[in-house]
């Protein structure tokens, strides 16, 4: 299944989105999407750099759907989190 | 209510400028996330779904109107305008930035506040009879002996890394308003021989995914002996506690395991080798921290006044919250006012900044400077002149604060569930209000009468949902959110855990499953009189289980919780 990078930007706490360059973004369609997991381990190792500069935490892999070639989260909670508000 | 001394304002200014220093060498990169988490913690600092969230204790539940407003000033300046009160009678901010978080806690400590133990594996922020100091029904004011248990349980330093959290709530009154059988330790204020005043003393209650009603351990302790009692206890549990495995690490494990008559005799045994003296406090400081908790100075007054029973006559509204929101006042003439944060459709717990300062205002005005939090995450002003409802009712409606709808089944307790927590499996927030609105009309309410309805996000049981007449506990099953019911529990004296009802129900079809159980209630019930938590324990199970699934109604495996992707 095709996967993204997530965190929280450490400053903020606010989700954010492993992107192009490695640059964080907020919003999920900007997010570089792996589909292999050769991809994964690239994306994974600059999230870690990330981590090591404080510039991020909490950093997990998650898996998505492309539909019309923009990444959309699988689970309730991903769609929670990349709305960026609660649901209510 | 308690003051700071010296000694406390600058405890809380040290460590506010402890953390800023912790916070600027995790910025800085001089601490790991691993290293710098349990300092956050120890701050009350959370890292949620979508930020930082910070709980604020509000130790038994008892704010000032300065406090309050400053509250308010904080949800507007650092926060989104909002705060949410908990079921440990706290506040959780739940948009806050790591690099804000040091103002935030100089901002709390300017009005004596902080958010020390409302984390880790300590002794928790102590909780309170709401009404304490107030009630009818009270024996002696709880409030004297939480403060002192927070003073001597903060950084208590042989009990701050505990096999897990410790929670300890206190009443002096006959009906149990604080969940005590519910808690690590409950305490109970009562009467023994020759007319002095003790503590009735349980341990082992929690919730969680193993609940349990506390058991009592000791019948009369007598006050004076309770810090080293209390002592004595959490030795035993610190000595005998799990350390390997989160689950079973709480103190009800232990004496559960072991049986109460051992874990009894094991806390005697190490209660008769303590220093007591050097542990109990000295009558002098009991003295001085009790003079701080003198009744507020009131005018016995009528209990009926003449433009009260006009308004109620002219206005159904007024009448209904008179009727379900206030209650009798221990000084004739005086009331206590609850301030209901669960209006349907609303986020039970939340109050925006302008909905606090209206309750600052009034605590000022009306109320003697004094407002209680509830365990059922609502308000309280504990001492407001019966001459005073009118217009403190009409400023209540004015801020959206007068719903008349304390303990119907629309005064939901609920966590904060998926919509910003990251240990909950389904959201309760969105549940919470899709119900509330089935029987947001007062009437329906009012007919159905006493329904505790309790929703958790997550099987850690926030929301309290074992202990619910109603209990509905939010599961996930293969990626789907579910809810399954449990009926029958009760925080009060009777106590009880909720009984598994059936398999879950989805978001979509729990609200008329919610309708359902309470519709054979009605049908069932004796008459008006005969709540719906009699009604279940006189009628069982069975004809709730044949309205929500038919005749044939399935069986859950052993009738056992359900749990994540079961």
């Amino acid at each position: 299944m095709p996967s993204v990078v997530t965190a929280n930007d450490l400053r903020s706490g606010l989700v954010v989105y492993l992107g192009p360059e490695a640059r964080w973004v907020r919003d999920l369609a900007d997010a570089l999407v792996a589909k292999a997991p050769a991809d994964l381990a690239t994306l994974e190792a600059q999230a870690l750099s990330a981590v090591a500069k404080t510039e991020v935490t909490a950093v997990y892999a998650m898996d998505v759907n492309i539909v019309s070639g923009i990444p959309e989260p699988v689970s309730v909670r991903e769609r929670i989190r990349a709305a960026h508000a609660p649901s209510v | 209510m308690y003051r700071y001394d010296e000694f406390d304002r600058q405890f809380v200014a040290e460590r506010a400028a402890q953390f800023r220093g912790q916070v600027a060498r995790r910025l800085a990169g001089a601490l790991t996330e691993e290293q710098f988490k349990p300092l956050r913690l120890q701050n009350g600092l959370y890292l949620q779904l979508h930020a930082y969230m910070l709980r604020i204790a509000i130790p038994y539940g008892v704010l000032s109107a300065r406090q309050m407003r400053q509250l308010a000033f904080i949800a507007r300046k650092w926060d989104r305008n909002f705060g949410h009160f908990t079921t440990r009678q706290n506040i959780q901010f739940n948009w806050t930035r790591l690099e804000d978080a040091p103002d935030i806690l100089d901002a709390l400590a300017e009005v004596d506040m902080h958010a020390i133990q409302t984390s880790g594996n300590c002794i928790r922020n102590v909780t309170a009879d709401p009404y304490a100091g107030v009630a009818i029904d009270e024996i002696e004011d709880p409030r004297v002996w939480a403060e002192v248990l927070r003073q001597w349980s903060t950084i208590h330093p042989e009990f701050s890394f505990l096999p897990r959290k410790f929670k300890i709530a206190v009443t002096g009154a006959a009906e149990d308003r604080a969940a005590i059988l519910f808690h690590d330790i409950g305490l109970k204020i009562v009467k023994g021989a020759k007319g002095a005043t003790g503590f009735s003393v349980f341990v082992g209650g929690g919730q969680g995914r193993t609940p349990y009603v506390a058991q009592e351990i000791k019948s009369f302790l007598p006050k004076e002996q309770l810090l080293s009692y209390l002592e004595a206890i959490i030795r035993v549990y610190n000595l005998h506690g799990r350390r390997d495995n989160i689950y079973k690490a709480r103190i009800k494990i232990l004496l559960n395991a072991i049986g109460a008559d051992e874990f009894r005799r094991q806390v005697e045994a190490e209660w008769s080798n303590l220093d007591r003296p050097s542990i109990d406090l000295p009558a002098d400081e009991l003295a001085r921290i009790q003079a701080y908790f003198k009744p507020a100075t009131l005018k016995k007054a009528p209990a009926q006044e003449p433009a009260i029973t006009a308004r109620r006559r002219a206005d159904v509204a007024f009448d209904r919250w008179l009727r379900r929101n206030v209650m009798p006042h221990r000084v004739p003439g005086h009331a206590i006012v609850n301030i209901s944060l669960k209006e349907p459709g609303k986020v039970p717990g939340d109050a925006s900044a302008d909905q606090m300062d209206v309750v600052a205002r009034l605590a000022e005005r009306f109320g003697h400077d004094e407002i209680r939090v509830t365990y059922q995450q609502n308000l309280v002003l504990p001492n407001v002149a019966v001459a005073d409802l009118t217009q403190v009712y009409d400023a209540l409606v004015a801020g959206g604060l007068a719903t008349a709808n304390t303990e119907l089944v629309t005064d939901i307790i609920a966590c904060p569930g998926l919509d910003y927590c990251n240990l909950a499996n389904a959201r309760s927030i969105g549940i919470a209000q899709e119900i509330a609105k089935r029987f947001a009309e007062p009437a329906k309410a009012e007919e159905i009468g006493p329904l505790r309805l309790n929703i958790s996000g997550c099987i850690n049981a926030c929301g309290h949902h074992h202990a619910g007449n109603i209990g509905i506990l939010g599961v996930d099953k293969k990626g789907t959110e579910h809810y399954q019911i449990t009926l029958g529990g009760s925080p009060k004296d009777d106590a009880s855990i909720g009984d598994i009802i059936g398999p879950s129900f989805t978001a979509e079809a729990l609200p008329d499953a919610i309708e359902t159980i309470v519709a054979t209630y009605l049908a069932r019930r004796r008459d008006a009189s005969e709540t719906f938590h009699t009604a279940y324990h006189r009628l069982g199970k069975a004809p709730f289980r044949t309205a929500l699934y038919g005749a044939d109604a399935p069986r859950l495996r052993n009738e056992v919780l359900e749990d994540a992707d079961v």
